[in-house]
């Protein structure tokens, strides 16, 4: 079944007479459970593709479909509240809050999300359970993006969307985080849409949708994705 | 290029430039306002005691003095001119209005300054001088006819001039009277001719040529030398005022160090504001900046061109700052000083122009100096090491455990209280400024609505319930005897008071002998008690008890002047006064053996019968009316300074709100990507907010209290003024202050709307 669905959607951004197309009447249909790899060159649009599923922004045509329900019309205000509940975000600059600890930074979600996890389960599942009372400021580049990790598995979300989440850390600890990425997809059943421009990661990916100009270049699936351990890094 | 830069980065950072501006607008504004004001007052004053011949010392006589002690008084070494004066208050013939008739023999000393019309002319048999400001209230103008009455003698003339003198730059009939009110109390010059002229023979006979009850002296020496020579040369104890014991002379020198006081507490409040906040400002700019310098630095850009460029940016906040500082500056001395200023009430000056004192253009080019230099340290720390070091963006400082982290209390406290109190130690100098910008807003708040409560209270006290007499009669203690004083009093269903001129150490004081049976008059302890008094000694009031370490039970020994006895009686208790005095009942009096005759009947009574006694009736209805000016003063006054703390809690706070939005953007667009609606992570900017403007209360309302305190103590020597607070000034205070910060935190948190999360989150950290 279809957790994701993108019918048509565009995004323009104008700036004064300059019109710049990010997307262009982009068809989309990702699977539930899934580990997703978004590729593309600088600019080609991923990032806005999944700003736009994020919620982040807004379609200027099209719909976007998570779960059945529309995202595309929704307020500011309804925007929130699907951040809130469906989706999690990972990013290549972890976008921790400095002044809080490892725990609070994971707990954060619970004053928001309505079904949120146990913030040590996750501590533990990213293996932070020793460094939960410790600063942001106080942890390598790869600890802090696994508190970004469990603070957005702590909101329980369906989807977890993540922006180059290997792009700040070197190969071993990214090697890390993309087998904590593929675990949450296959022992949680959360889908995982990573957008990155490293083709190494696409080829542990179910399937793999490849943007240039704003268009969808192709999208495959791939039936015999490699394991972490597999990939030559 | 540069300079294109320049000016783009000002209009990037307006906020925060616009409030810089405002904040240096307004310290310099304030702080030359009142040194303009003080200073103006200073060189006009001086002016006018200049061209009039303001007398350094004033020898009182009941019997006059004769041309043969002019001239004893002049031979004095040290003297350098003199003059004999007399000035009585005289009824305006046809009007309930009072004139003190004056004349000196010498216009050299105590003269006057013609406004308009002909010059004095001291053998004008007719002419009448009179005073611009009370001919101005009363439609009088030059040529119009005067007659002036004194007991049965009348001065009948014609108004030749109008003039201000130097001697009447307060014109007031008495210290009990605030404020001039120049619709019914004026004075006027004639010349000794025409005094010759007015009084009978009969009364010549009587008083022969010493009509002149003072000596009036141009004197550079010290009162206590003064006083030993003119005592020899008259032979015999004078009472003796130095200039700074008259109203005019003590009164606008009270003013004067009262601008001082002003100029000192105010600006300094405003000014360490207003730098502080630069220093953070500045601090914060450059540091977003930072990237920039090290490009400029890479590009091959020197350091000195590179410190150049960045306190340009604080030179021009301080030279705009500065130039709307000096226009608010002069507006506000405006404000004051003018003919029809706050000040023209009160003090009767020819001109008000302004003048700046030279150490405030002193200060004003060192405030510009030192804001540059602020700007310019911090680019030097931004610029400092290599040009890749310069090139890393900003770390603000880590954040470090607390100890009370600990505890399980913190453990439990919410999110957001954990985030904002990190938020506040992390960033301890904005919270400081904050806090500051809070402390200030109340500081003004509660010293204004704090002045006014004390004036209202002292108002009250006196005016509405010391007072509980209708008119107050003045008796010609030249004439009337104590057993007439007494039928009059009883025939007036009224209270009787004696006034003395008492001598303690080298000091000149009053004396009050009364005798209340009727109520009509009432005490005032220094709590603003009502109060009655007691036959066992004489109550002092708190500026003679200040002067001479006086307490209850003490002993005080005063002489009266025109007497060679000395008294010394029992301190019986400290009264708050509006007079400078030593108060006692007639019995008292009576059993220390002080000789004393009747001067004044306090009555309810509206039909005054005229008699040869009395000289003349204040209604108190009269001085009332003079304290409506008085009060319109002081509440533009307490306008200015609310409006003021308004905008000093506006501009800081939003200036440092701003700055803590801008430190905490990449931090509130996370909370939004997780999904925090816009008004929850408003709520966190306005609590942090709101935790800073508590604290600013608790501490602003002390300082607020103990800087109102500091300035009633400087007004002391004028006021016996003391301390009080309404609820209605804690209300509004904090109302209005937590009002301001909520408004602020409202503005701030409203950008939240528009916080772009993708591009916040794309920044590097």
């Amino acid at each position: 079944m279809a957790i994701v669905e993108f019918r048509d959607v565009s995004r323009v951004y104008r700036n004064g007479e300059h019109e710049q197309r990010a997307l262009d009447h982009v068809n989309l249909s990702l699977e539930e459970g899934q580990f997703i790899v978004v590729l593309g060159p600088s600019g080609a649009g991923k990032s806005t593709l999944l700003n736009m599923l994020g919620g982040l922004d807004s379609p200027t045509e099209g719909t976007i479909l998570v779960n059945g329900k529309d995202i595309s019309t929704l307020s500011a205000d309804e925007l929130a509240e699907y951040r809130a509940a469906s989706v999690g975000f990972v990013f290549q600059s972890y976008n921790l809050i400095p002044t809080l600890t490892v725990i609070e930074n994971v707990a954060l979600v619970k004053e928001i999300a309505p079904n949120p996890l146990s913030s040590h389960d996750m501590l533990r599942a990213v293996g932070l359970e020793d460094h939960i009372h410790q600063f942001p400021a106080e942890l390598s580049g790869g600890e802090q993006q696994r508190v970004s990790i469990a603070r957005a598995l702590a909101k329980n979300p369906h989807i977890l969307l993540c922006d180059e989440p290997t792009g700040a850390l070197d190969s071993e600890t990214g090697v890390l985080v993309l087998r904590l990425l593929l675990s949450m997809a296959r022992d949680m059943g959360k889908t995982i849409i990573i957008v990155t421009h490293n083709q190494n990661i696409a080829r542990m990916a179910d399937m793999v949708i490849r943007v240039k100009s704003g268009r969808i270049q192709s999208c495959e699936k791939q039936e015999h994705p490699l394991a972490v351990e597999e990939v030559d890094w | 290029m540069l300079l294109k830069k320049l000016f783009r980065t000002l209009w990037q950072y307006k906020a925060q430039f616009i409030s810089m501006v405002i904040m240096i607008a307004l310290g310099i504004g304030v702080f030359l306002g009142f040194n303009i004001e003080w200073y103006s007052l200073d060189v006009s004053t001086r002016e006018i005691y200049d061209a009039t011949g303001f007398a350094d010392y004033r020898i009182f006589s009941d019997r006059g003095f004769t041309p043969e002690d002019l001239d004893r008084i002049r031979s004095v070494t040290g003297v350098d001119d003199a003059t004999r004066y007399l000035s009585i208050n005289t009824a305006v013939q046809g009007d309930t209005d009072v004139i003190a008739l004056t004349v000196s023999t010498n216009m050299n000393v105590s003269g006057i300054l013609l406004m308009d019309g002909a010059p004095y002319d001291e053998t004008d048999p007719e002419g009448i001088w009179l005073s611009d400001s009370y001919a101005a209230a009363n439609g009088k103008k030059i040529g119009d006819p005067l007659t002036l009455s004194y007991q049965t003698i009348s001065v009948k003339g014609t108004v030749r001039g109008l003039i201000k003198s130097s001697e009447y730059l307060i014109c007031v009939p008495d210290e009990t009277q605030m404020m001039p009110d120049y619709t019914s109390y004026g004075y006027a010059y004639i010349s000794p001719a025409m005094l010759d002229a007015a009084i009978p023979d009969m009364y010549r006979l009587f008083l022969g040529s010493s009509l002149y009850h003072q000596i009036n002296v141009k004197s550079a020496l010290e009162k206590s030398d003064f006083v030993e020579k003119a005592d020899q040369a008259l032979g015999t104890t004078r009472l003796i005022l130095s200039r700074d014991e008259t109203i005019s002379w003590a009164e606008t020198q009270g003013e004067i160090e009262e601008g001082q006081t002003m100029g000192s507490i105010l600006p300094v409040l405003f000014l360490a504001i207003a730098i502080l906040t630069m220093v953070t400002t500045m601090h914060r700019i450059t540091a977003s900046e930072k990237t920039q310098i090290g490009t400029l630095k890479a590009l091959g850009f020197k350091d000195r061109r590179i410190l150049r460029h960045y306190s340009c940016y604080a030179l021009i906040i301080g030279l705009l700052g500065s130039a709307l500082g000096i226009a608010i500056g002069y507006g506000l001395g405006r404000f004051i000083l003018s003919p029809d200023g706050a000040m023209a009430t009160y003090i009767d000056l020819p001109a008000w122009p302004l003048y700046a004192p030279a150490f405030t253009w002193i200060v004003i080019i060192l405030i510009n100096v030192f804001l540059t230099l602020i700007g310019c340290l911090s680019v030097r720390r931004m610029l400092a090491g290599t040009a890749a070091d310069a090139l890393r963006p900003y770390v603000p400082s880590r954040v470090r455990h607390l100890r009370m982290e600990e505890s399980r209390r913190f453990k439990k406290l919410s999110f957001s209280t954990k985030w904002n109190l990190r938020d506040l130690l992390r960033h301890k100098s904005r919270s400081f400024m904050t806090l500051f910008g809070v402390i200030g807003c109340m500081v003004l708040l509660v010293g204004g609505l704090g002045m006014k409560n004390t004036m209202d209270a002292f108002l009250d006290i006196f005016y509405g319930k010391a007072i509980h007499y209708q008119y107050r009669v003045n008796l010609d203690t030249g004439s009337v005897t104590n057993e007439a004083a007494f039928r009059l009093a009883d025939e007036l269903d009224g209270d009787w008071c004696a006034q003395r001129a008492v001598q303690i150490g080298d000091k000149g004081y009053g004396l009050e002998i009364y005798s209340v049976t009727r109520d009509k008059v009432r005490f005032v302890d220094p709590n603003l008690n009502l109060v009655s008094l007691k036959d066992d000694g004489a109550y002092v009031c708190t500026r003679i008890a200040r002067t001479w370490n006086l307490k209850e039970g003490d002993s005080l020994s005063f002489a009266p002047y025109d007497s060679d006895e000395h008294y010394t009686v029992r301190v019986a208790g400290i009264l708050s006064s509006m007079t400078e005095s030593v108060i006692m009942t007639s019995a008292a009096a009576d059993r220390a053996g002080i000789p004393y005759t009747v001067s004044v009947i306090y009555t309810d009574q509206p039909d005054i019968p005229s008699g040869a006694h009395v000289l003349n009736t204040q209604s108190k209805k009269s001085i009332m009316d003079s304290f409506n000016t008085f009060m319109d003063l002081m509440n533009k006054m307490i306008w200015l300074l609310v409006i003021a703390a308004v905008v000093l809690g506006i501009v800081v706070l939003y200036n440092l709100g701003v700055m803590s939005y801008t430190e905490r953007y990449r931090e509130m667009a996370t909370l939004k990507v997780i999904g925090f609606r816009d008004a929850r992570i408003g709520r966190l900017l306005i609590t942090q907010n709101l935790w800073l403007t508590f604290l600013g209360v608790l501490l602003g309302l002390p300082a607020g209290i103990g800087v109102l305190q500091y300035l009633l103590t400087a007004l002391a020597s004028e006021y016996e003024l003391k301390l009080v607070l309404g609820p209605a000034t804690y209300l509004i205070s904090i109302l209005l202050t937590f009002g301001v910060s909520l408004c602020v935190g409202l503005m701030i948190s409203r950008k939240n709307s528009s916080i772009d999360m993708v591009a916040a989150l794309k920044t590097e950290e």
